[in-house]
């Protein structure tokens, strides 16, 4: 191949810094990363290591003190709070730890809401649900409620919302953090095997060593400095 | 869809609120009842007539009652540009005789045909220009065993009852409409040091075409003040103020209604900020998240409106005849308007909380 293909994200000098002075907290210092379309990357690091600020600029969730992040075509860090908006309903879908599904929705309208987000025909989007929860394995719990459905079912229909509206990029924050081992396993597995199936791009953070036999490539955040590691640091002890 | 699902699923809170609503918009449609019947039972007597304004003597400041004039007077004002019409009005409050026994009474004495007689009839006839020993009585005398063909009596002046008129009370006593003069002769019977003063009545009625001429009535019969139907009804003693201290509490609990939303849906949104975070950050704008919670309030307070309506009907059918309330449609669509712009006001203060809710706090969090 003569012609490189760019990676789809791009994270360049992407830096996040709390407070002024000698109090300042540098949250995240000069990340640079990419991933390519079709990856599934883990990001490592204890807790108040800067994954979350990291994944939260990456997801436009969170304006960075400098850097830039793209996303294919779009330049995430030169968005307005409306276009960032639009830009988490239509190219992120978000898993978050716990699944923070809507508690008065059933699966099924879960899924819905987040198509309306987008203004998808109702038509389309039931087909959607359908196929979506049918591969979950959720068919028959379509119709129930999050307090109806276990730990592993609420998280599995929390990655259903986040695959509804086709997105480039699926960030999953701790998806395991609220399940036991071989629930969080399973779950895991299934998100992969979605994200892969699908080309599309995801980024897991975890704190669990586990998990990462499931990922392509391993990001490690340390005190806020990010390092692509072949083998976690953790795993050599 | 959140909104509404929300409401259908999220069960008693907001049986709690539309409960809250429900039992205001009871409250004030009561007051509201109240307030409009305490004012159609003042005032009919001076709105529910051909007059469009009444001439009473300057020092009464409006009061009927109190008013003194002359009947000469009555071809003067006739004779104004833009009257069409000019008749004498004499009132009497006093205590008379029905068939089962003591009744309050209002008797108007007018021109039967001229400015000043009721429009109200329901039965019966207007006694006839100059005829003697007639009266059209007031409705609600028909629970005193009053009817046509029945005789009234006040002092020893009697007089037969020839028709029904309705919404034509005057502070809240009924009225009867006799010929001046019958009027005259009861006033005389029951006030006695009001005998010979036999061209005195208490105002002068005038049909006009347009807005009343003030100026040019006020010139032609020098010493009165004009004042419109309307104004004549507000000046009874009592009536504005009435009206105003109800009004005043009626906006008042209407705020309550208001401030009762605010709170709970303050409370509401505060205890979905980890959802409206985590809606927000899949891309649910500030505006459509409050757009619900406004659809919410709505709602709430559209169903609260109907249940406090219904209670106020159950409670109109309740209480006795004798207390004067009046349930109108127009008083029940104003005060639904107004509970509901209240419900929304409410709710709109949840809308800056909302603003504030930071979608990156949907992410990281419990670890």
């Amino acid at each position: 191949m003569t012609e490189s293909v760019e990676p789809i994200l791009r994270v360049q000098g992407l830096r996040k810094t709390y407070g002024e002075g000698h109090t300042q907290v540098v949250a995240v210092d000069g990340a640079d990363m990419t991933v390519d379309e079709g990856e599934f990357v883990a990001l490592l690091g204890p807790s108040g290591s800067g994954k979350t600020t990291l994944i939260s600029m990456i997801g436009g969730l969170l304006a960075p003190t400098s850097g830039t992040v793209g996303l294919g075509a779009t330049e995430v860090t030169a968005m307005s709070r409306k276009e960032l908006t639009r830009f988490r309903a239509t190219q992120v879908g978000f898993v978050f730890q716990s699944a923070n599904l809507v508690p008065f929705l059933t699966a099924r309208e879960n899924l819905l809401y987040v198509a309306s987000l987008v203004g998808t025909p109702k038509k389309d989007a039931h087909a959607r649900v359908d196929q979506l929860l049918e591969e979950l394995g959720l068919a028959d719990r379509a119709g129930n409620l999050p307090e109806q459905l276990s730990g592993g079912e609420r998280q599995r229909v929390a990655i259903g919302r986040a695959l509804m509206n086709d997105p480039d990029l699926v960030l999953v924050d701790e998806p395991t953090a609220a399940l036991d081992t071989a629930m969080g396993r399973s779950v895991v597995e299934l998100l992969q095997r979605e994200i892969k199936s699908r080309g599309k791009t995801g980024i897991m953070v975890t704190h669990d060593l586990r998990m990462v036999e499931y990922t392509d490539r391993v990001f490690e955040i340390l005190d806020g400095v990010l390092t692509h590691v072949e083998r976690p640091s953790a795993l050599e002890h | 869809m959140l909104a509404l699902r929300e409401i259908q699923r999220g069960g008693g809170r907001f049986a709690a609120v539309v409960g809250a609503l429900a039992l205001i918009v009871f409250l004030v449609l009561v007051l509201g009842a109240l307030a409009d019947g305490l004012f159609y039972g003042a005032t009919g007597a001076v709105r529910s007539t051909t007059a469009t304004a009444y001439l009473t003597s300057t020092d009464a400041a409006g009061s009927l009652v109190r008013s003194r004039v002359d009947e000469a007077d009555v071809a003067q004002a006739a004779a104004v540009p833009g009257v069409t019409s000019a008749g004498s009005v004499g009132v009497l409050l006093t205590g008379g005789t029905g068939p089962e026994g003591a009744i309050d009474l209002a008797v108007f004495g007018i021109e039967p045909g001229a400015a000043g007689s009721p429009t109200t009839l329901v039965d019966g006839r207007l006694p006839a220009p100059g005829e003697a020993g007639v009266a059209a009585v007031d409705t609600r005398l028909e629970e005193k065993g009053i009817e046509i063909g029945s005789t009234i009596s006040v002092g020893d002046v009697t007089a037969t009852v020839v028709g029904l008129v309705a919404d034509a009370s005057y502070q809240l006593q009924p009225t009867a409409w006799t010929t001046v003069a019958t009027w005259r002769q009861m006033r005389d019977a029951v006030r006695p040091e009001l005998r010979g003063q036999p061209t005195v009545v208490n105002a002068i009625a005038v049909t006009t075409e347009g807005a009343p001429p003030v100026a040019a009535l006020e010139a032609a019969v020098p010493g009165t003040t004009v004042l419109t139907a309307e104004q004549t009804a507000l000046a009874i003693p009592g009536v504005e103020q009435q009206r105003s201290t109800l009004n005043a509490i009626i906006y008042t609990t209407l705020a309550v209604a208001a401030l009762v939303v605010a709170l709970f849906f303050a409370l509401l949104v505060l205890e979905k900020r980890e959802l409206f975070a985590a809606l927000k950050a899949l891309g649910a704008s500030t505006g459509r998240l409050g757009r619900g919670v406004i659809v919410q309030a709505a709602v709430a307070s559209a169903l609260g409106i109907v249940a406090g309506a219904i209670l106020a009907r159950l409670f109109g059918l309740a209480i006795p005849a004798q207390v004067p309330v009046l349930f109108r449609t127009e008083t029940l669509v104003t005060i639904a308007v107004f509970t509901l712009v209240a419900g929304v006001i409410g709710a709109l203060f949840s809308l800056r909380r909302i603003a504030k809710i930071d979608p990156a706090t949907a992410i990281g969090g419990v670890l």
